[in-house]
């Protein structure tokens, strides 16, 4: 819905060359096949949710459609991001084939309830693991760990160096986004502005609207890698944002095979791979060292 | 619940932001709305066709995309606002004005057109006779077909919040909802009742001023 | 003023030269012409459709013509605007359904035109206002709304708005067809004595009665034509075209 709405406020528009209008870089990113081979036989213990998944041969999936990188809805319909490929990974040990994946779009508001209410079965969706989120639900990974940074004009102008310039500039993130909950908890006297897409907070700071956006590193290098005349990293992160699989509280069967799966991927390259088909083709950078996965 | 207890500051502030975007863009609409109309009744045909073209392009555009334009597209031609509060009264007001046209051109046109001779006919211009006139008698069939358009203003007024960076009602349900996972539901509901306490009366007042100028004929 | 009433009475106070009229294909005035002298009374007669609306609403310019001219005073009626506005103020109309303005009470329609178009202040528009009630006879009917009033008494008080602005001219569009028979010569009389007191009047109407004690002369129009002018004395017992004693044999046996 909100990637449909912005692209028809572009094509009203038809002037502003919007971060959020095009989906090049996902498509530019993104591996033509998966990377890990989808697996033929595949026996799991009867009555778990792999058995059940494995069977009906077809999961859904949560995730973003609008976050370039991670998981950006292409034009087609078929989201393609480093979320996309993890999920991919999952449900080929799964025995299930790129095409048996139903995708929905999932938005920070409503990851919970979309587990809860079991209108997907996983979500893979720039998904912080945090202690307020594993009382309704629970993760397997992290599988990634990103960081909130600060996104300025280029050049810096205002020469932001870190989070404490926070307190003294026009600050711009997404509403209810946990970056955003970051500078409402610790500056809340901070002039900050709040946007339903970081699209259009990047529009905003091109505007001179605001001083800077903050959010995730991740997000924020895809629109300085689509846009360097613009804008510029201060590449200075302040928090840790572990990345995890949502999956519905107490499936801990689930939980520890999807565990094993991120373990495997980490090892045998195939992770790797996936971000350095999508995110790490945007920015350039090679994949970090992954992590360790958590298992509480 | 207790995430809105705990939060009756944040939700006073933001239901008065809403409150305030609302009443400010009604006005304006309004008059912009009835200006609008006395162009697509005019005896002059560029304005006839100027509001025409006014109502066609604003009522097929979405609200969204006339946020978009008013916050995003216009500093591009270095039309800017103070803030995203005006620029979204801005937005609302130029949408809503195109339905309010409508709303009085229909009534205009429920006044019988002896009226509208009569009054030309003793010398008022065609401005007078739409002013003194006609659009006293349009205003009670009017008023009911308004009233709707202001509830339907109050709600899409959370567009503003929701998307483009005002601090309104609508605003505070996501941040509140990331806060307290668990009361999502408590959350929401409150935020829709928050509306309902604006958009009830409302009705009601609708109804009583129906009542009221019925009274004149 | 004397010099002006001099020139006056020697040039028409209304005149229609060569007026052609159409509503889409339809030719509704053909070749109108007639000269209408101050302090004149005219009465229009015809069959129904035959422009005797039109000629009314013309002379206002509630209407364009798209050909010939029309004057007041010598000057041609403007094309739209704040100068149409003016010369509208100075020809009054009554019409049929007398359109009488449904939000204001008598006394308020009565002086909306001289304290919005004449910029008379509102306690002298109202004493007027209420002189002028009490001409037509419904002083004690000021403060009501028209819905109130029986048909009789909305045309006298329309007749009385009409009055208000000091017309030059007054144009009567059957100013009596809408009204219960009981009601039509309240309105007469009022109009009678309009003309007894020198009101230059246009009338359209098929009241012969009036005719023959108020009009000057009586024009005869038949299908967008003006057939036959005479005085009344004339027209009625000796109508010269066929079409106006056709036209006569009709309404007198009914
Ligand atoms: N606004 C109009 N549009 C089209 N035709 C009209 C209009 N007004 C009058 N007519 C036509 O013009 C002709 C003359 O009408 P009118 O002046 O009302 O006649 P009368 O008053 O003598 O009955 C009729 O044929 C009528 O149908
Ligand atoms: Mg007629």
């Amino acid at each position: 819905m909100r990637v449909r709405r912005l692209t028809a406020a572009c094509a009203a528009l038809g002037l502003v060359a919007l971060a959020g209008c095009s989906s090049e870089a996902g498509n530019d990113a993104t591996a033509p096949d998966a990377t890990v081979p989808v697996e033929e036989e595949v026996q799991f213990d009867e009555g778990t949710t792999m058995a059940e998944l494995a069977e009906a041969g077809a999961i859904t999936v949560g995730t973003k459609f609008d976050q370039p990188g991670f998981g950006l809805v292409s034009p087609d319909g078929v989201p393609e991001g480093f979320d996309v490929e993890i999920a991919k990974i999952i449900a080929a040990k799964l025995g299930i084939a790129p095409e048996d994946i139903e995708w929905v779009e999932t938005i920070s508001a409503n990851r919970e309830p979309f587990l809860q209410q079991g209108q997907v079965d996983m979500v893979a969706a720039t998904y912080t693991i945090n202690d307020d989120r594993k009382e309704l639900i629970d993760f397997a990974g992290p599988y990634y760990v990103a960081g909130q940074d600060i996104m300025v004009a280029a050049g810096n102008p205002l020469g932001v160096e870190g989070e404490e310039s926070l307190a003294d500039i026009r600050v711009c993130s997404v509403n209810g986004s946990t970056p955003a909950g970051y500078v409402q908890e610790n500056y809340p006297d901070a002039d900050l502005t709040l946007f339903d897409e970081y699209s259009l907070c990047a529009e905003a700071l091109k505007n001179d609207q605001v001083d800077a956006v903050t959010t995730d590193n991740v997000i924020l290098t895809s629109f300085v890698a689509q846009d360097p005349e613009a804008f510029e990293l201060v590449d200075n992160p302040f928090t840790e944002e572990p990345y995890g699989i949502g999956i519905p509280k107490g499936d801990d069967d689930f939980r520890t095979f999807i565990n094993d799966v991120l373990e495997e991927s980490f090892e045998d390259g195939s992770w790797a791979a996936a971000w350095d088909a999508t995110a790490g083709a945007i920015t350039g950078a090679p994949a970090p060292e992954p992590p360790a996965v958590d298992r509480y | 619940m207790q995430a809105l207890l705990d939060n009756l500051d944040r939700l006073w502030s933001g239901f008065l932001t809403t409150l305030g975007m609302s009443v400010a863009a009604a006005v304006i609409a309004t008059i912009l709305g009835t200006i609008l109309a006395a162009f697509r009744v005019s005896p002059l045909p560029p304005l006839r066709a100027l509001g025409a073209t006014y109502v066609q392009l604003v009522r097929n555009t979405p609200l969204t995309a006339v946020f978009f334009i008013v916050i995003f597209g216009l500093p591009a031609v270095d039309v800017t606002f103070q803030n995203f509060f005006i620029a979204a009264i801005v937005a609302l007001s130029v949408y809503t004005a195109a339905f309010v046209c409508e709303v009085v051109r229909s009534g205009i046109n429920s006044v019988s057109t002896g009226q509208a001779e009569a009054a030309r006919a003793i010398g008022l211009t065609f401005g007078q006779s739409l002013r003194d006139v006609v659009l006293p008698q349009a205003f009670r069939s009017v008023v009911p077909p308004l009233g709707n358009l202001w509830i339907a203003l109050v709600k899409n007024s959370a567009i503003a919040g929701g998307g483009f960076a005002v601090a309104d009602i609508a605003q505070l349900a996501p941040s509140l909802a990331r806060d307290n996972p668990a009361q999502v539901l408590a959350i929401f509901g409150g935020i829709a009742l928050a509306y309902m306490v604006i958009t009830v009366p409302s009705g009601i007042a609708v109804g009583v001023i129906e009542r009221r100028t019925a009274i004149l004929r | 003023m004397s010099s002006d009433q001099a020139t006056r009475t020697k040039q028409p106070l209304v005149a229609l030269a060569g007026v052609n009229k159409w509503f889409g294909d339809l030719q509704v005035l053909k070749d109108i012409n007639l000269d209408i002298a101050n302090g004149e009374v005219i009465v229009v007669i015809g069959p129904s459709g035959s422009g005797k609306s039109t000629l009314c609403r013309c002379i206002n310019r509630l209407e364009g013509v798209q050909q010939g001219e029309i004057r007041l005073d010598g000057v041609l009626l403007p094309e739209e605007g704040k100068a149409l506005a003016r010369l509208r103020s100075e020809v009054g109309m009554v019409f049929q359904s007398f359109n009488l303005f449904a939000h204001k009470t008598i006394l308020e329609n009565v002086t909306l035109g001289p304290i919005k178009v004449r910029k008379v202040r509102k306690a002298e528009a109202e004493q007027r206002g209420r002189l002028l009630l009490e001409r037509v006879g419904i002083a004690e009917q000021a403060d009501k709304f028209p819905a109130q009033l029986s048909g009789g008494q909305q045309q006298r008080a329309a007749i009385a708005r009409a009055l208000a602005m000091e017309p030059k001219v007054l144009l009567f569009d059957e100013p009596t067809s809408a009204l219960d028979p009981e009601m039509i010569n309240e309105v007469l009389d009022v109009m009678t004595s309009l003309a007894r007191e020198g009101m230059t009047m246009v009338v359209v109407t098929h009241e012969m009665g009036f005719a023959r004690k108020a009009a000057d002369r009586v024009v005869f129009m038949d299908h967008g034509k003006i057939v036959e002018e005479a005085t009344p004395e004339t027209f009625f017992t000796n109508p010269r075209s066929d079409r106006a004693k056709d036209f006569l044999s009709k309404i007198l046996t009914h």
